[in-house]
């Protein structure tokens, strides 16, 4: 009953993402997993996993995820076992589905280490909205601020000065469904794709949650019925 | 036939657990024990799933592959997280309560000083259970208290080295993950032992029984039912409220912790433990607050009669004030802490005293 009432809203949602395949999510700049009913924009986490494989994986770990773990994301296994043979671990050996995430060689920038990303989306106030504004902060500093040697001016940063220099650029990766590579696009897409990392599971603990909600409301107000027509004859 | 035989026994079994017959008319606050025990039994179930999978020696990354590579492991570490957390909401909500009908009082003793020890007991486990996350907050909650144990002496040092067994190594989380089984396993016992005190305080006068089914039993099942909305609102939208950042970070020798910043039940007792100096201190001043706890039924001097208005007006100051607590800023918090013992030392007796006169 339920499936045959929602089936044709459904493809019409689905019409109507696919219409909008080129879904603009930078004006105004929107997270889909953001907010109490929020999901992983599958599409868009898949591009920002390009971002972090071509980019940031070079100096950053994600030591909490598993090649398998891109499952989540909605690529096949075939698809992930490509990604992972592709992957060449410190061992020489390629990567499989069950292999950690490479981890780069130590490195240090100016002193500091770059920190493992896994959790960065918990790790931050505003996590998401935190990860873009940060990698679209950067900029020639303002009249008046004297840099630290080895430093880079970024207006989010705590402090205004980061040792780590503004990596994003028009064109960094290809897309393979064809969005185009913006810095901006560039930033949003590997928010959404580290906010999937910090919580793989946000999508489904939201959908488990309503459901529960919705239950336990429903049960909530017919126990309180019973339970007063019950104290009502009896008591 | 054989069916209805084996009913009618089940149906015996039952009766004299679930037909016992009780007072007319009970507040909703008197389903809070049971609602306890519930949450207690969702908490020793999730836990021995995530004991299965969880690797002392890898705190942190364990738990991180409980939440990203066991299946449903994040919802058992939610109902975790949120039981704990409701646990900590409802038995304060409970020890309010029997604050402000006087429940403590004659009979009601036994069973106060079995919910303070449970008081006493889950936050011993609570705070095991954030030191067992492995975050780099827990991490430095045991580095701290581990070193205070060392340089302790005597028979404080003994009891801390028998608990801890040293200073903070491999195996030490290893040793509090069973000290956290132990003491959960122990707290259920306390709400049993604390349930069936209360019931022998509060003996049901003969001639104005009610049975147990339906009455009582659709008062608890509503309640229950309620309960769980809260769960499940909590476990779907905000696990993570007022867990604090510093759990989400692997420990590591560069991201120092200062100060620690405790899950929320922990904020009121963090912050007046801090109202002496010293780890000496510390432990006095949470010593002297559960004592002082035990000992209210003997401050109290009335006659053991309903409080009057301003005791009532003062326990609710009470409420608030370690609400208050839990969020204020050293002044404010050195403030409140001090209140608390200002509220049991000095004014119960004294407005207790006014009123029996």
């Amino acid at each position: 009953m339920m499936r045959r009432f929602f089936a044709p809203l459904l493809a019409v949602g689905v019409l109507a993402s696919g219409a909008a395949r080129a879904e603009d999510t930078l004006s105004p700049l929107h997270f889909q997993s953001q907010g109490w009913s929020g999901t992983i924009d599958k599409a868009a986490a898949q591009r920002g996993f390009a971002v972090y494989e071509g980019v940031c994986a070079s100096c950053h770990s994600l030591h909490g995820l598993h090649y398998r773990d891109l499952e989540g994301l909605g690529l096949t296994p075939a698809q992930v076992a490509g990604i992972a043979a592709n992957v060449r671990l410190a061992n020489g050996q390629p990567a499989t589905l069950n292999s950690r995430f490479k981890t780069p060689g130590a490195i240090s920038m100016g002193g500091a280490t770059p920190p493992d990303l896994s959790n960065i989306v918990a790790q931050r106030p505003g996590g998401t909205r935190y990860v873009y504004d940060f990698l679209t902060g950067f900029g020639p500093p303002p009249a008046g601020v004297s840099l630290l040697p080895g430093h880079f001016y970024n207006a989010v940063f705590p402090g205004g000065q980061v040792s780590m220099p503004a990596v994003l650029r028009d064109n960094a990766v290809t897309y393979a469904d064809g969005a185009k590579a913006s810095t901006a696009q560039e930033a949003a897409d590997v928010a959404e794709f580290l906010t999937w990392a910090s919580d793989p599971n946000l999508s489904a603990r939201h959908a488990v949650g309503l459901r529960a909600v919705l239950f336990f409301a429903f049960l909530t107000i017919v126990a309180l019925l019973v339970k007063r027509r019950i104290w009502r004859e009896e008591g | 036939m054989q069916m209805e035989a084996k009913q009618a026994g089940l149906t015996c079994l039952c009766a004299g657990w679930t037909r016992k017959d009780r007072a007319p008319g009970a507040p909703w606050a008197a389903t809070l024990p049971v609602l306890l025990a519930a949450l207690v039994l969702v908490l020793l179930a999730s836990g021995a799933v995530l004991a299965v999978y969880y690797d002392p020696r890898h705190a942190f990354w364990s738990v991180q592959g409980i939440m990203r590579g066991v299946q449903g492991g994040w919802l058992m570490l939610g109902y975790h997280r949120v039981g704990a957390g409701l646990v900590f909401a409802l038995l304060g909500l409970h020890l309010f309560r029997t604050l402000l009908v006087r429940g403590y009082r004659g009979a009601g003793a036994m069973s106060w000083m079995l919910w303070v020890t449970l008081l006493a007991v889950l936050l011993l486990t609570g705070w095991l259970g954030f030191v067992l996350q492995g975050g780099a907050g827990g991490h430095w909650a045991l580095l701290n208290a581990t070193r205070a144990a060392v340089m302790m002496s005597g028979f404080p040092g003994t009891v801390a080295m028998w608990f801890f067994g040293g200073p903070a190594g491999g195996d030490t989380l290893a040793r509090l993950l069973v000290l956290h089984a132990v003491l959960a396993l122990g707290a259920a016992g306390l709400i049993c032992m604390a349930s069936r005190a209360a019931k022998r305080a509060k003996p049901v006068p003969n001639g104005q029984v009610v049975a147990f089914w339906p009455v009582y039993a659709s008062q608890y099942f509503a309640a229950l039912a309620g309960l769980a909305l809260v769960f499940s609102l909590l476990l779907g939208f905000a696990p993570h409220w007022g867990q604090g950042m510093q759990s989400v970070f692997a420990p590591t020798p560069l991201l120092v912790a200062v100060p620690v910043s405790y899950p929320w039940y922990l904020w009121p007792l963090a912050r007046l433990a801090g109202l002496l100096p010293g780890v000496g201190g510390q432990v006095l001043a949470v010593m002297v607050l559960f004592v002082l706890l035990y000992a209210l039924p003997w401050l109290d001097r009335s006659n053991g009669a309903p409080p009057r208005r301003l005791y009532k007006v003062l326990i609710w100051l009470l409420g608030l004030d370690i609400l208050v607590l839990g969020v204020a800023g050293p002044m404010l918090a050195a403030l409140c802490s001090a209140w608390v013992f200002f509220h049991f030392l000095v004014l119960t007796p004294l407005v207790t005293a006014m009123e029996a006169a």
